[in-house]
């Protein structure tokens, strides 16, 4: 009884049938995950659905949705039960397959009888009169990688000419490649988190916040020394955005200059850092920087402050940071204006004062002309501390796994589909010559015409 | 500029069509030369002008391997018709075998016309940081070879099922003749569209049919979708006439179909899937997120996965099969394009 109950079981999930109505079942649940918005919060859905329906009913398909996890389906009871059925639909399926397989690898081969050749798909005769034929046939085969298997029946000599059958078990490789991926995964949601930190120009953290909200802490400080962000002439789109980053362990800084940029990420410790994004956030320490050249050409470094006086070099000249603008835009009545908060055209308002006479004039950073003053040249480099650099950080040591599996299933496909294994059988009668081939893919048929035609170009 | 040059291959491409339809009416082997004259001057035209335009990028990015044009939406569809034809007439020369060239013609037209209806940019812009790394050649080409595979098994699974189907109310015939009806109606469609246009930026897919603003014409085009499906219909055992005239059989066509997909999964596996999950892990700091383009990829993968189980395990044949292949494509379709069209995502280059 039992056992009855075991075998049903194991039969159930040794069959094609559950992997296919997995397939169709996991591709509709994930289907799903990308028109209803994966949100915890209630409103993106209420919002979502109320484009279809009264808000009230939509305040109902929320509650649906939510029970289902709908919201969440790819971290969902369901969704994740039903990988771990394919996993295990996997596994049952090899070992319910495989030694079957390594079986028919061992046993001897023993010849067909002429019912099941005479219905393969593929049947080609040759009528031919040749004492030699058997040696001819023999060699060409094996020059064309093949192994051979000669048997004695009573219709004539059977060949079986066999290439690339071992090829098949590339199938379970595949299987197993998807097995390992699905292990990375799972070690990577067990001993990993993914996170993100901004970061102000000039400060550092010690914690992560973690995509769920929490914060984790890591036992070094990230400080980020610079950031930098570089847009297309003419345009706000970025061209490219570096962070200069700095790690600092028990107060002693490990490693420096490091330079993290979109597809350039940075690993300490096995903790990932990657360049996600950046924003404008003034702060009090933020600082402009200045380089001012007197009549010989002589270079000046002057850092300030918001409205702090600073001295132009070498005159009774004073000069303050009165405005600032991180795009600086002109609008039809002529007035400036705030393109964007994003450093694209930075601009400051500089008040010079003289002997109690005040001058003002805008230096924009990007255009050179605006560096001329009356009291010489004063290029406006960069506001420093004043831009957070956003970074998202991971720990996945399933990521190995993840990369092991990748390569299995390149390879397992390519051999599983591109060196299928050939059989041929081929029936050496009185006078003639049958091949038989059970699958017919075209390229089969070919090579016997190619063969026959070989066959007969040495008689002649 | 070089797009003006790959619209003259698009013009060629369209133009070929009706070369390919004489030929498989008449059966007359010069107008069948001249056909597949037309179809390859316009893939040879069409190197050039993706060469010409590897060159602009190549002036902005100055990296070879970053200059390939496949970043936007445009020059992926463009890409994505080369890898087709140039597939077809590959096949053509292999097999000897014209017999569905019209519908390869179709889709190049159909793919060309919707870059002009789409109003999708044109222009070579610079890279945006995020797809400035050297796995863009590998994922984007790979995936866009893989897709144009599909769309090959595609078009010869949906004359397998109209060939070997008897029965013209079973829903496998209705729904491939549907298909084939729509993908010509969609065709004629779009040529409307674009030479009405008066500004290339602001046109509208089937402004000038279904969607039209006057009722009279935007009624008369739903009853001419409706006819021409109709008549796909109705006249459906025309192609397969002319399929067994060429001495097509159902067999070939289902042992391409095979080939197709046998081609073009493990590359969309390991370009598409593999090669796209290497990228997200160097650049978004995970290898696999439910982005709407990756759970479709996932989607796309297992339907072209359950064809390969349901031949090779279950035994499949026959016009069950190749449903298979012609919903994968499908798929493929709302991967592709559906996508970027109406859900939002990571994969937001390939938008308009």
């Amino acid at each position: 009884m039992l056992n009855k109950l075991n075998e049903k079981v194991w039969n159930f999930f040794s069959s094609v049938d559950l992997a296919v109505a997995l397939f169709i079942i996991i591709s509709s649940g994930a289907a799903i995950g990308t028109i209803i918005p994966q949100s915890i919060e209630p409103e993106p859905i209420i919002k979502f659905f109320s484009k279809f329906m009264s808000i009230s009913s939509a305040h109902k398909v929320y509650e649906i949705i939510s029970l289902f996890d709908l919201n969440n389906v790819y971290h969902s009871w369901w969704f994740i039960f039903l990988l771990f059925m394919f996993a295990l639909n996997l596994i049952v399926c090899s070992i319910d397959r495989l030694p079957s397989l390594l079986k028919s690898f061992k046993t001897s081969p023993k010849p067909y009888p002429m019912q099941i050749l005479e219905n393969m798909p593929v049947k080609k005769t040759l009528k031919i009169n040749d004492d030699k034929i058997l040696d001819k046939i023999k060699e060409i085969f094996q020059n064309r990688g093949f192994s051979t298997h000669i048997f004695e029946t009573q219709e004539g000599l059977q060949i079986h000419a066999k290439k690339w059958t071992k090829t098949r078990l590339a199938v379970y490789l595949t299987h197993l490649s998807i097995l390992i991926i699905l292990a990375g995964a799972l070690i990577g949601s067990f001993f990993g988190f993914r996170g993100s930190m901004n970061i102000v120009e000039g400060t550092g953290l010690n914690f992560v916040i973690s995509d769920d909200g929490k914060a984790i802490p890591l036992d070094f400080e990230v400080r980020c020394e610079k950031f930098e962000a570089e847009y297309y002439e003419n345009s706000s789109m970025p061209k490219a955005y570096r962070s200069y980053i700095k790690i600092i362990e028990n107060g002693k800084p490990v490693m420096e200059n490091i330079v993290i940029e979109v597809n350039q990420p940075f690993t300490y410790k096995g903790i990932t850092f990657y360049q996600a994004s950046y924003g404008f956030q003034p702060t009090e320490h933020a600082e402009f920087r200045f380089t001012y050249f007197d009549k010989t050409g002589k270079e000046f470094n002057i850092n300030a402050h918001f409205e702090e006086k600073f001295k132009i070099p070498q005159t009774s000249v004073t000069a303050s940071v009165t405005d600032f603008s991180p795009a600086l835009g002109v609008d039809e009545e002529g007035k400036l204006f705030n393109m964007t908060s994003d450093m694209i055209n930075p601009a400051v308002l500089v008040t010079f004062e003289e002997n109690g006479k005040k001058t003002q004039q805008w230096i924009l950073k990007r255009i050179p002309e605006t560096w001329q003053t009356p009291y010489g040249t004063l290029r406006f480099n960069e506001l420093w501390g004043a831009q957070f650099t956003g970074l998202q950080v991971r720990k996945d040591p399933g990521v190995p796994l993840i990369y092991i599996g990748s390569i299995l299933m390149c390879i397992g496909l390519f051999i599983c589909l591109f060196l299928r294994p050939v059989n041929y059988f081929v029936v050496i009668s009185k006078n003639q010559i049958n091949f038989y081939c059970p699958t017919s893919k075209g390229i089969v048929e070919r090579q016997i015409d190619e063969i026959i035609k070989k066959l007969k170009g040495e008689q002649l | 500029m070089s797009y003006q040059i790959i619209s003259i291959a698009g013009l060629l491409y369209m133009l070929a069509m009706p070369g390919y339809i004489v030929y498989l009416l008449t059966k007359n082997k010069k107008i069948g030369i001249v056909a597949t004259g037309v179809l390859s001057a316009g893939t040879l035209i069409h190197i050039y002008g993706f060469i010409q335009r590897f060159k602009e990028m190549y002036s902005i990015n100055h990296s070879i391997m970053r200059s390939i044009p496949i970043t936007n939406l445009y020059e992926s569809l463009i890409f994505f018709v080369l890898c087709m034809v140039a597939g077809y007439l590959f096949i053509e020369w292999k097999y000897k075998n014209k017999s569905f060239g019209v519908f390869v013609s179709i889709i190049a037209g159909i793919t060309i016309g919707l870059t002009d209806v789409l109003g999708v940019t044109k222009e070579v812009q610079p890279l945006v940081p995020a797809l400035k790394s050297n796995w863009l050649l590998a994922h984007v080409a790979l995936s866009f070879i893989s897709y144009a595979a599909f769309a090959i098994s595609f078009i010869t699974a949906i004359l397998h099922v109209i060939m070997d189907t008897e029965n013209k109310k079973s829903f496998k015939y209705i729904f491939s003749t549907s298909i084939l009806g729509f993908m010509v109606f969609l065709f004629i469609s779009l040529i409307f569209d674009s030479l009405s246009a008066s500004n290339p930026k602001s046109v509208k897919i089937f402004h000038t049919t279904l969607g039209s603003s006057s009722l009279i014409i935007s009624t008369l085009s739903w009853i001419a979708l409706l006819v021409t499906v109709f008549l796909f219909w109705k006249f459906g055992d025309l192609i397969k006439k002319a399929l067994h005239s060429l001495k097509i059989n159902s067999q070939f066509l289902e042992d391409l179909t095979y080939k197709g997909i046998a081609f073009g999964f493990p590359i969309f596996t390991i370009g598409g899937l593999v090669f796209g999950a290497i990228w997200a892990d160097q650049a978004w700091g995970r290898y696999w997120g439910w982005d709407p383009k990756e759970t479709w990829s996932l989607i796309t993968w297992f339907v072209y996965a359950f064809y390969l189980h349901a031949k090779f395990i279950r035994g499949w044949k026959g016009t069950k099969i190749s449903m298979i292949a012609v919903i994968g494509f499908l798929v493929t379709i709302f991967t592709y394009l559906g996508v970027n069209l109406f859900l939002s995502g990571l994969h937001s280059y390939g938008s308009m």
